[in-house]
């Protein structure tokens, strides 16, 4: 059944944060001000590689205004930040590796002080060679960018010899892939408000997806203990992964440290494009082979990612890229190698999908190139080497056993469109009033890991209280970027506890009041809440009916949880108000829970346990005249368990899908010897609502396993990684061509009238 | 230079209506309207994105037609009504608010008081527009989250709601 | 205090010139310090990139008496330079007496954007995407030269737009109505028998990097009269794109007229359009891939038009 506001009924709820986002009430943290503010700029790098011979900071701190100006001696801590390994500088002190290295931090009385005293600001530097192309920054004779070598990050995984194996196979597909440096293009830019308090500790009011992890990194760089620290991160005007790391909060927090004074920071757009984190761009070389009868036999791939200057994540996107290039099929052969590589590009770091894009992209092409050489429908093809629910993951690790694989393939091999497709013949018969526009109807698939994996810590937990005003309050450690958290989080208590809305307080994104519930990442939040919930549910209603029963002096067998206080299980009336059980009491009603999130048995680092399966089948039109191509439909396939907000989870495919066709079609920063040549959304183009005129439908499949106790699997992700395959798999229907490079060059797909071919 | 010869300035003195009410506000005459919204009236409903009209966020109101704060300067709108977000829902909630809660229309929020003012102008002044005629209006709202299937939604809703209120 | 760093580092002093004439005194005395205004939409961008200073004056245009209006002249369609995009996009008579102009309109910016620029400032660009639409219909333009009015034809403007003063001032656009006999799509019954069967055709198209909202990669409007054998009577081909001034391709125009629109025909056209159009590359687009779009484009169009006929 697909998933739409009809269908969900009373599930349909109005989210606890929509009447501030509609009226504009919601002060987001960069709307945030104080009295005796200062205004904070960073000074970057004019040079994508160069040694800074000496950064002089006199004139700038002469001007009338500037209260401070900071440059790598002032780092009284660590000067460098980075979640997984922290090897870039919070101010660079001999050698810049991008254009968005910070040089010097400024705070001033107003604005245009504070950019002036930037221009005042004198940085001799010693311009290097710039390395711009992961392949040549592997050269022997390349600079090193940092000690231990380019190569920031290797991956390897085998299993049986594929070089013998391709000697047996019938048909090959061999082939090379690209993908884009795709840009999260959150709407709100990074910034935020940096307060001294009078206590001596900081607030940091600055998005971000890991309250606690920026508290440790900002301790680190500060020099403070971490309980000096305060941060705020939510809410936030969309992130995407981008604002998971550290972006404007260390000069913030230096800045303010320094002056004593509150220190407001909004990056420009183009300060955002210039610093941030983008999409890996990778290189994916793969070579696939199978029997007379399409059984796949061998798999060899060779990933190359440009990580750009530090590690930031780089090194988890690619264990990621490397699990799901192997994906959720079976090889008797298999030979995969990953290699991450620092460049004097843009930082590549995380972004949603997490390298199962790129992967993805590349895997499906294959099994489409493969069904095709076969003669088989590749429908048909992936279903023959499809994995089965109770084999083991991708590296041979075990996994949570359900059906998604198959149960999505299923729903893609039944809808309409695939129908449509078994129809039409290999090429579309010109039949449109235009007849150079041509259709053409692709699909893929695909099992998207959730969580961490394994090696990296994954904590998970939260709370439940009854607060003393009366409120039940939910408190968790995750944050709302806009995918609906709170509505999830308020739904779940509302249907699994029985409470009504406005019993519900719900407190997240504040490290002074909130357990640490780990990262609101890789599509875990949801799940990890939901487990939580179902972990605290029984504690926390049992002592509420048992204190409830001491006030009303019956068995709390006979009491239930109602909306607005607590009722007799046999009669929806309300015996006592939430806020006079809270007075009467004397006992703390509390529930606390912390776990980790669950990890395979293995020792592969960043291997999965949890995976969303999806399937997407896509109808283009592709005007042959201009090469463009139009997405008009999509039908999408989604195995995550439970539906937790029906708003959400379609809101969360339609948006992921969004991102893919602009990675598909659109999208790509490009930068031209280590400089962006895309400044600003007019000329980074996504997706606008003429482009999303398609019809889009989500159709979730719900069904787990009976003895399944991990409920709703993660949905943020995977909307995002199986568009771009099923689209050029439509556009091979359309055109003939196979797309290898991302995204499709209009050029690529031009042809000349067909009115004039042939002489 | 005769006196007819343009007046110019660097202080300006800008009077115009904000939500309704009379304003004068002292700037220049070269300040864009987003600045004054957000930093002198802090009505931070008003979003700042990408500072070239090219997002959307910062859509208001002038005279009923929806402009982009971010290119308007205060020389502009000079004896202008000004209509910002927060001035939509002045008298209650407006149907198309209405109709974002209730479709879904929104993530992060962000794009979304610029995406309500944009609808708000077309359906003021073509209340029953065409598919075609609703991305053309709303071309120049960049929303980054919902992939605009919610805002879709939303809109028609929104037509439906207005309509029969009438 | 905003957080926009290009502009209150800069806040220049506005003047409101209320004739031509003050506005080309104020451009003369003022120098290359000051900067003609209209809608400003274009200048911004140019100044949040970095590309141009911000300078000291600005001189706004839209105080120009008389500059902002849309009026029916002796031969034609008078536009305001201080008209805006959108007031021409909704204008009735432009929708239905140059709808390739509505239709370059509908497809350039967004409408909150078409609400400041004006058709002036898209002109005088010298790369606007209303160009092409104008070309199409043997646009005047009428500059102020700080002495007296000049009316140019678009057409031969554009050929000398780079080298021009900044000085120069546009006042309005004329648009000549199609004399009525060949307007037979639009009166009919009042053409003379001999032309009455006879088919108008018109098309703008502009191809960007996305679906709206996006920078041109080639735009072309192509529009013209056919007979009922499929003879080419009249035709007009124009073509611009990213930051190409626009032009006419009036040497293929003149081979074609007379011509039956056969195969043949078109394949000449298509071969012509690559030879003579010379589109700019730049990062997005190369060169080759803006001739090949504009003649199969074009090449689609004539196919279309033989088709219907």
């Amino acid at each position: 059944m697909l998933l739409n506001r009809v269908n969900s009924g009373g599930r349909w709820r109005i989210r606890p944060d929509g009447i501030g986002k509609v009226t504009g009430s919601l002060t987001y943290l960069t709307d945030m001000t104080a009295g005796s503010m200062l205004y904070g700029l960073v000074l970057r790098s004019e040079y994508p590689h160069a040694s800074v011979i000496s950064i002089q900071t006199d004139k700038a701190e002469k001007l009338p205004g500037v209260h401070a100006v900071l440059t790598y001696r002032d780092v009284p801590g660590l000067n460098a930040f980075g979640i997984a390994h922290p090897d870039q500088p919070v101010l660079c002190e001999d050698r810049v590796r991008y254009v968005g290295d910070a040089l010097a931090t400024v705070a001033a009385e107003s604005i245009v002080i504070a950019q002036q005293a930037l221009e005042l600001i004198e940085v001799e530097y010693e311009v290097l060679g710039v390395l711009d192309d992961p392949e040549r920054a592997l050269h022997a004779d390349a600079p090193l960018l940092h000690p231990k070598g380019n190569a920031m990050h290797r991956t390897t995984f085998t299993r049986g010899n594929v070089d013998e194996a391709f000697k047996q196979c019938a048909y090959i597909a061999e082939e090379i892939y690209y993908t884009p440096r795709q840009m999260h293009t959150y709407m709100e830019t990074e910034g935020g408000l940096f307060v001294p308090e009078a206590d001596g500790r900081l607030t940091v009011y600055s998005p971000t997806q890991h309250g606690f992890m920026d508290r440790m990194q900002l301790a680190r760089i500060l020099s403070v203990p971490q309980d000096h620290i305060r941060i705020i991160s939510s809410p936030i005007g969309g992130s995407f992964g981008g604002k998971d790391e550290l972006n404007v909060q260390p000069y913030g927090a230096l800045l303010a440290t320094k002056t004593g004074r509150a220190i407001k920071m909004h990056n420009s757009r183009q300060e955002s494009v210039r610093a941030g984190l983008k999409r890996h761009p990778m290189r994916i070389s793969m070579k696939t082979g199978v029997d007379e009868a399409g059984q796949l036999i061998a798999h060899r791939v060779s990933i190359l990612a440009d990580t750009g200057p530090y590690s930031t994540l780089g090194a988890e996107v690619l264990n990621f890229a490397t699990e799901h290039v192997i994906g959720p099929y079976k090889y008797e052969h298999l030979d995969v190698e990953g290699i991450s590589v620092f460049t004097n590009n843009g930082m590549s770091g995380e972004f949603r999908g997490f390298g199962g894009n790129q992967a993805i992209f590349a895997l499906e092409g294959q099994m489409d190139r493969l069904a095709e050489q076969l003669g088989l429908s590749p429908w048909a093809f992936r279903k023959l080497n499809m994995r089965q629910s109770d084999d083991l993951g991708p590296f041979d690790q075990p996994i949570a056993m359900t059906e998604g694989a198959e149960l999505v393939w299923s729903a893609i091999e039944n809808s309409r469109l695939w129908q449509e497709q078994v129809r039409m013949k290999d090429r579309s018969a010109p039949k449109h009033s235009e007849p150079w526009i041509k259709t053409g109807i692709g699909a893929a698939l695909t099992m998207h890991g959730a969580g961490l994996g394994v090696g990296i810590p994954d904590p998970a937990g939260g709370r439940l209280e009854l607060a003393a005003d009366g409120k039940i309050e939910a408190v968790f450690g995750y944050e709302e970027f806009g995918q609906g958290l709170l509505a999830a989080l308020e739904q779940m208590l509302v249907e699994q506890f029985g409470f009504g809305a406005s019993d519900i307080r719900m407190v997240i994104g504040d490290t002074d009041v909130v357990p640490d519930s780990g990262s609101t990442t890789a599509s875990r939040a949801t799940a990890m809440m939901w487990k939580s919930l179902q972990r605290m549910r029984k504690p926390f209603t049992d002592q509420l009916l048992k204190q409830a029963s001491t006030i009303l002096r019956c068995h709390p067998g006979e009491l239930r949880i109602w909306e607005g206080g607590i009722s007799l299980i046999t009669e929806a009336q309300l015996l006592l108000t939430y806020e006079d059980l809270a007075k009467q009491t004397d006992v703390p009603i509390r529930s606390e829970t912390s776990f980790s999130f669950p990890v395979s048995d293995t020792k592969r680092v960043g291997a999965h346990f949890m995976y969303t399966y999806s399937a997407v089948v896509v109808k283009v039109e592709l005007n042959s005249l201009t090469g463009r191509v139009k997405v008009v439909e999509q039908q999408h396939a989604v195995a995550a368990g439970p539906v937790i907000n029906p708003q959400g989870y379609l809101g969360q495919i339609e948006g992921g899908s969004s991102m893919a066709l602009g990675f598909t079609l659109l999208e790509d920063a490009v930068m031209d010897k280590g400089h962006y040549m895309t400044r600003n959304l007019d000329t980074y183009l996504v997706p606008t609502i003429v482009d999303q005129q398609g019809i889009v439908e989500v159709e979730p499949i719900e069904h787990l396993p009976a003895s399944d106790d991990y409920g709703p699997r993660g949905i943020g992700e995977v909307g995002s990684v199986t568009l771009a395959p099923a689209i050029a798999a439509a556009v091979r229907q359309a055109s003939g061509k196979w797309v290898t490079k991302l995204p499709i060059d209009p050029a690529f797909l031009q042809e000349k009238p067909f009115f004039l071919t042939g002489e | 230079m005769s006196d007819h010869e343009g007046q110019s300035s660097t202080s300006f003195a800008l009077h115009c209506f904000i939500n309704g009410e009379e304003q004068t506000l002292e700037t220049t005459a070269a300040t864009r309207m987003l600045n004054l919204i957000r930093d002198e009236l802090e009505l931070t409903g008003t979003k700042r994105s990408c500072d070239i009209g090219r997002c959307g966020a910062c859509m208001v109101l002038m005279d009923g037609i929806a402009v982009n704060a971010c290119l308007t300067m205060a020389y502009q709108c000079a004896g202008k009504s000004i209509t910002t977000i927060e001035g939509i829902a002045k008298n209650g909630i407006d149907p198309i608010q209405q109709a974002f809660l209730e479709e879904g229309g929104f993530q992060c929020g962000y794009c979304t008081p610029g995406m309500i003012v944009s609808v708000k102008a077309l359906l003021e002044s073509n209340p029953e527009p065409s598919d075609d005629e609703i991305a053309e209006a709303l071309s120049g709202n960049i929303c980054r989250c919902t992939g605009y299937g919610g805002i879709w939604r939303a809109v028609k809703s929104a037509i439906k709601m207005r309509g029969s209120n009438r | 205090m905003g957080m926009n760093v290009q502009e209150t580092i800069a806040s220049p002093q506005v003047w409101h010139p209320q004739t031509a004439a003050e506005a080309w005194h104020l451009k003369q005395s003022l120098g290359t310090d000051s900067i003609y205004v209209s809608g400003g939409t274009l200048l911004r961008t140019q100044w949040e990139a970095g590309i141009a200073a911000m300078p000291k004056h600005f001189i706004n245009l839209s105080s120009i008496r008389g500059l902002s209006e849309i009026r029916v002249g002796e031969s034609g369609l008078i536009i305001g330079g201080q008209v805006k995009l959108q007031a021409c996009r909704m204008n009735t008579m432009i929708q239905r007496y140059f709808p390739m102009l509505t239709e370059a309109l509908r497809l350039t910016a967004a409408p909150s954007i078409r609400q400041l620029a004006t058709l002036g400032g898209n002109i005088a660009s010298s790369i606007g995407d209303s160009l092409p639409a104008l070309l199409g219909y043997d646009a005047e333009v009428v500059w102020f030269n700080g002495i007296e009015e000049q009316l140019i034809l678009l057409k031969d403007w554009l050929q000398i737009a780079r080298n021009l003063h900044p000085e120069r001032l546009l006042l309005r656009v004329q648009l000549p109505f199609q004399q009525r006999e060949e307007a037979d799509g639009l009166e009919p019954g009042h053409e003379e028998l001999v032309h009455s069967k006879t088919k108008r055709f018109y098309a703008y198209h502009k191809v960007g990097r996305r679906e709206a909202f996006t920078p041109s990669v080639v735009t072309v409007s192509i529009s013209g009269i056919l007979t009922e054998a499929r003879i080419v009577k009249d035709i007009r081909i124009a073509l611009g794109g990213g930051q190409m001034i626009p032009i006419r391709l009036e040497q293929l125009e003149r081979e074609l007229i007379g011509e039956t629109v056969d195969t043949q025909t078109i394949r000449h056209a298509y071969g012509r359009v690559v030879q003579l159009y010379e589109p700019r590359e730049d990062i997005f687009a190369s060169s080759a891939y803006r001739q090949t779009t504009a003649a199969n484009v074009i090449a689609a169009e004539l196919w279309k038009i033989a088709a219907e006929a």
